[in-house]
């Protein structure tokens, strides 16, 4: 992470490492990437009344032994400022096994560095407390609501069942 | 002992609560999944706090609470723990903190109505009746403990990764912050105006609330003052050790005012950080 000003990005998980979280007993993820007709698109809209922005979807199947264990899905919504990145995992049956926020954006106003933050923990001893750098990453204000990956799932609940049939 | 240069903690964060739960882990647990299992744990517990005490869902334990038309109901051992320290700080404060304004609430359409016998807007603590297992209303009120669920949510997800056998951590449940162990968390307080304290945790809590007409739209960001039965607007941060006192003191703090204020959270285990009535803005650092 480099200095940025005003964004912050706090990287939970890459994809891989998300894939094996939402589905530890998967053995196989085959890229399925989507890219939706129009009509699909319309369908997801009238399904979860939420807009389908974008024509294209990143999907995986997840399989254990060739057997379809669900849908793990990368998608994007806008935060209060900026998009997060997360992970959906969805049963064959069209059911919310799992979310994992994989990368988390915000604009805070300030400037927030990682790498200091990250070097603090080189050479600590553990009886000390370890000091979590000068540049602040937890941010305590207005909360911020989550609705927008609630509606994000909401649609690719509806995109199941459009385009990812068994 | 040094910890290895990689020892970068282990964080993730999932959608909970209404808002974005991050867990942080200090020290890496033997193997991934055994990490996977600590988090796993960690985010059941919040999950459990919310599904017993959410007022929006029509079939959580506070739900058929108040729905109980006076009747005792059992409950859950965290769902009786939160309503004893809900009765508590309501006694403790006067009702500066009240549970028991869920009435006036859903008549201000922020709560939803779920029915039930004809509804007092506010009670006052004695309304509660509390057993070893079971809870009962002496009055038709109608108690919403979303002024500190959030935070015993985080506490209780503490004491789950302690369990574990995590020593050092912290907890961001959308701003509600516990540190533990062997860390010292630097945590922003935002106030409104660009105005910010920043507060370092240690074995601490802090929570914010913002509340009125600049709070963010997606929350039911109301604190009413029962007295003038106006909401109030501002923001306020406060520091307890636990986060279910630092939820709960924020909104003493909304309503104290600046005379009462410091002195109120000082007897009741808490410190002000940020207190910004919106009226005459102001903010101090500690």
């Amino acid at each position: 992470m480099s200095a940025t000003t005003g964004v912050y990005a706090a990287e939970y998980l890459a994809v891989p490492a998300a894939q094996k979280v939402l589905f530890p007993g998967a053995d196989h993820f085959v890229a399925m990437p989507l890219m939706l007709t129009d009509a699909q698109r319309d369908e997801i809209k009238r399904l979860s009344g939420v807009r389908q922005r974008s024509a294209s979807q990143a999907v995986w199947r997840a399989e254990q032994q060739g057997v379809l264990l669900g849908w793990f899905i990368v998608d994007e919504v806008v935060g209060k400022h900026e998009f997060i990145t997360y992970a959906a995992a969805l049963s064959p049956q069209g059911a919310v096994m799992g979310i994992e926020v994989l990368v988390y954006r915000e604009t805070y106003g300030s400037q927030i560095r990682g790498e200091t933050w990250r070097k603090q923990f080189v050479g600590k001893r553990l009886q000390e407390p370890l000091i979590l750098g000068k540049d602040v990453e937890n941010i305590s204000g207005a909360t911020l609501s989550c609705k927008n990956v609630t509606t994000g799932v909401k649609r690719l609940l509806a995109l199941q069942q459009v385009a990812l049939r068994p | 002992m040094m910890p290895k240069s990689d020892a970068v903690p282990l964080r993730r964060m999932r959608p909970l609560l209404g808002t974005f739960v991050e867990i942080g882990l200090v020290e890496r647990p033997a193997g991934t999944h055994c990490a996977e299992r600590t988090f796993a744990a960690a985010y059941a517990a919040i999950a459990k706090v919310h599904d017993a005490l959410s007022f929006h869902d029509p079939h959580s334990e506070l739900t058929r609470l108040n729905a109980s038309k006076g009747q005792p109901i059992r409950m859950s051992v965290h769902a009786l723990r939160v309503l004893r320290l809900a009765r508590a700080m309501t006694a403790a404060t006067g009702g500066l903190f009240n549970c028991t304004v869920g009435g006036a609430m859903i008549a201000r359409g922020r709560l939803p109505d779920h029915g039930g016998d004809s509804v007092l807007p506010v009670g006052d603590a004695d309304d509660i009746e509390i057993s070893a297992t079971h809870a009962c209303l002496r009055r038709p009120v109608r108690i919403t403990v979303d002024g500190i669920a959030k935070g015993y949510a985080v506490d209780v997800a503490v004491s789950t990764l302690r369990a574990q056998g995590v020593e050092s951590g912290w907890i961001n449940a959308g701003g509600d912050v516990r540190a533990f162990g062997e860390l010292v968390l630097p945590v922003l307080c935002v106030g409104q105006n660009g105005n910010a304290v920043r507060v370092e945790l240690y074995d601490c809590s802090v929570a914010s609330s913002e509340a009125g007409a600049r709070a963010d739209a997606g929350h039911d960001g109301e604190i009413i003052d029962m007295h003038s039965q106006q909401p109030v607007s501002g923001r306020w941060s406060v520091l307890s050790h636990h986060a279910w006192r630092a939820d709960a003191l924020t909104k003493v703090a909304a309503l104290a005012g600046p005379a009462m204020r410091e002195r109120l959270l000082s007897n009741l285990g808490g410190r002000c950080v940020v207190a910004e009535d919106v009226d005459s803005v102001r903010a101090s650092a500690a």
